[in-house]
């Protein structure tokens, strides 16, 4: 609108300086000129999503990732199913087998499908992953909320709570809890999730704090919106970038810490089936029959570079300071 | 200045005696207790007199504060497990092993990746730069555990070019034995090596586009120059808040190589007395690696703060 008034006041007043030079304003015409085509935008408006989800489209690095990460999700769902071999039963007849048309990624030592097994397990390492991440997200940008809500002394403790946490080295705190939790899925998840969770809500607490002071939610409060409509409006589109970018990198760091504790003996145990009780497994017979341990290996390399790559791609997707 | 350096002295003791107690009564809330299996079949006497000998007979608050107690004065306390086994025996025995490694691979690491990131942000778009940042993509994608046991089959198993697990030990232990050490340090190396080109790369970049820059090619100055005295020394900032946090990791940041190439170090004895539930070591072990690691970042703290005095000015103190 201030742009039609500024508009308008400098035609009128041409208008008038032409007046006074013996011009006078019906000698002029407006040719195919209207102020409504004036103001109209020729391209579709696009949000914020839509321009992220077209950056995105263009790189073809993350596309790719993407097509990868949706096939593991249809293999990790279907995937064990798939041969329709009893992945938990022995079978001493057929074990050790390399890999045939029979059996796809071979048996393993008791003569179980690996080929299931691999797909079973990674979707253990999946599911645990996406829990972990979830439960960071939440715990972080709800005590960074609050942090960033109540300030003062209550935000002092709060981030003396985080740096405690954070002075501690992480694997140390993951194993301590598995320790003193057990070894079952719900100490894995409180272990790995017990350290990540600082991160986000530092982010939150500073995000938060820089939109309290910005200038468009201050003309929003003035402007009588409600709270609700300032959280939805304001504080989540600016945010849920940056949470998103934390949560894509969170995933596989997860996955990684996942294989390694139950590698070490600390997660999960067999005969629940990770991919790092997979590759515990193959360990043992690594000499002999490695491709025992190669299968499970490269899933799990595949499932972390593919949420890498595509984490990369979504930070210059989503990243406003790279906009041309 | 002095006020900051005491201040954050301060808040490490505090921070210390937090985690100190913390782990205390975390490991508390463990059910059972490591001496259950000793002492199943012993009499009763014999049994009451296991329980003395390791304090286990008293009350929860009194054994805080004994167990307080000695920590301040350098007894971290003795292993439920094997006897006569006490942390400070340890940490003499297998923290020069660590160390070792965690040097090696951060030295090689680093080196490596900042000549990569270097590399790959001044020939940018170049083959070179795709090579460096597709390596580094692999590199991080590629988990220790399996770089580490893909390494061990091939070059160890199969091309017997090195030993496949074992250490130097005795007069070797800092400068002998590197055909043991090769395999480990190239596993944990490439993670730095991962991440430092990539963060340099970024940096640089930054910087590249920057006003200084610009003025300092049109004065003139020969491309060697620009690089050297306002490419680099701009970038390394970021590089710099980095590497106290990998130094402080290198000593308990190998727990899975460890744990693959059969190293004594501390990690994998930490793990093998979690798997033990021998608590006192693992209290002891925690308190004194988190101290390893708070002196570390209190350190570069405080050498930041004589670096850049805004950084101990009110407001920017907390990290």
């Amino acid at each position: 609108m201030a742009e039609n008034i500024t508009k308008n006041s400098s035609q009128s007043s041409a208008a008038a300086a032409a007046g006074s030079k013996g011009l006078t304003p019906d000698q002029f015409k407006v040719i195919g000129f209207t102020q409504e085509e004036a103001n109209k935008i020729e391209r579709p408006t696009i949000s914020y999503w839509q321009d992220a989800w077209r950056r995105l489209r263009k790189n073809p690095v993350a596309m790719g990732a993407l097509v990868v990460l949706g096939l593991l999700v249809i293999m990790v769902i279907i995937g064990p199913h798939i041969r329709g071999y009893d992945y938990i039963n022995m079978n001493v007849v057929e074990k050790n087998q390399g890999p045939s048309g029979k059996y796809w990624f071979g048996t393993d030592s008791l003569g179980r499908d690996l080929f299931s097994r691999v797909w079973v397990g990674a979707r253990a390492s999946v599911i645990i992953a996406l829990v972990a991440t979830a439960l960071k997200m939440v715990i972080g940008t709800l005590y960074g909320a609050a942090m960033a809500h109540f300030g003062g002394w209550v935000d002092d403790i709060m981030m003396r709570i985080i740096e405690v946490i954070n002075s501690l080295p992480n694997l140390l705190i993951t194993i301590l809890i598995m320790m003193i939790l057990g070894n079952n899925l719900f100490a894995l998840l409180v272990a790995l999730s017990i350290t990540a969770w600082c991160n986000t809500a530092r982010q939150t607490r500073g995000l938060i704090k820089q939109l309290k002071e910005s200038e468009y939610v201050y003309a929003a409060e003035v402007l009588g919106a409600s709270p609700m409509r300032i959280i939805i409006k304001h504080y989540v589109p600016n945010m849920i970038s940056i949470l998103l970018l934390d949560a894509s990198t969170a995933i596989p760091n997860f996955i990684f810490t996942e294989a390694g504790l139950s590698f070490l003996g600390i997660g999960l145990t067999s005969p629940e089936i990770s991919l790092g009780v997979l590759i515990s497994q193959g360990q043992q017979t690594l000499d002999f029959y490695p491709t025992q341990l190669l299968f499970p290996c490269v899933v799990l390399c595949v499932i972390v570079m593919a949420f890498n790559l595509l984490g990369d791609g979504l930070r210059d997707a989503l990243d406003p300071k790279l906009r041309k | 200045m002095a006020k900051y350096i005491i201040r954050r002295f301060f808040e490490m003791i505090l921070t210390l005696f937090i985690i100190a107690t913390a782990t205390f009564f975390l490991l508390e809330a463990v059910p059972g207790d490591p001496l259950t299996e000793r002492a199943e079949k012993l009499p009763v006497e014999a049994r009451d007199a296991l329980y003395a000998r390791y304090g286990l007979d008293k009350p929860v608050m009194e054994r805080y504060v004994t167990q307080m107690a000695n920590m301040l004065q350098g007894d971290f306390g003795e292993s439920f497990v094997y006897a006569g086994q006490t942390v400070s025996g340890l940490l003499h025995d297998r923290l020069p092993v660590s160390a070792r490694l965690g040097i090696q691979q951060m030295l090689l690491g680093v080196v490596v990746g900042l000549l990569l990131g270097i590399l790959a942000a001044l020939k940018r778009g170049t083959i070179a730069d795709y090579f460096v940042v597709g390596l580094s993509v692999l590199l991080i994608s590629i988990p220790h555990l399996v770089f580490g046991l893909m390494l061990q089959k091939v070059f160890a198993g199969t091309l017997q070019l090195f030993p496949t697990i074992g250490w130097p030990t005795g007069s070797d232990l800092w400068l002998g034995g590197w055909e043991y050490t090769v395999l480990p340090t190239l596993t944990g190396c490439f993670s730095y090596i991962a991440t430092y080109a990539r963060l340099l790369k970024s940096s640089m970049l930054d910087v590249v586009n920057q006003d200084y820059v610009l003025t300092a090619e049109s004065k003139g100055l020969s491309r060697a120059t620009v690089v050297r005295k306002h490419i680099l020394r701009n970038s390394f900032i970021p590089v710099m808040t980095q590497l106290p946090m990998s130094v402080a990791m290198c000593i308990t940041g190998s727990f899975f190589i460890e744990s693959i190439f059969s190293i004594p170090g501390i990690g994998q004895y930490y793990v093998t007395a979690v798997n033990n539930q021998d608590l006192s070591i693992v209290l002891g072990l925690t308190v004194l690696l988190s101290l390893l690691y708070i002196v570390v970042l209190f350190i570069t703290d405080v050498l930041y703060a004589v670096v850049d005095p805004r950084i101990s000015m009110p407001g920017n103190s907390s990290r």
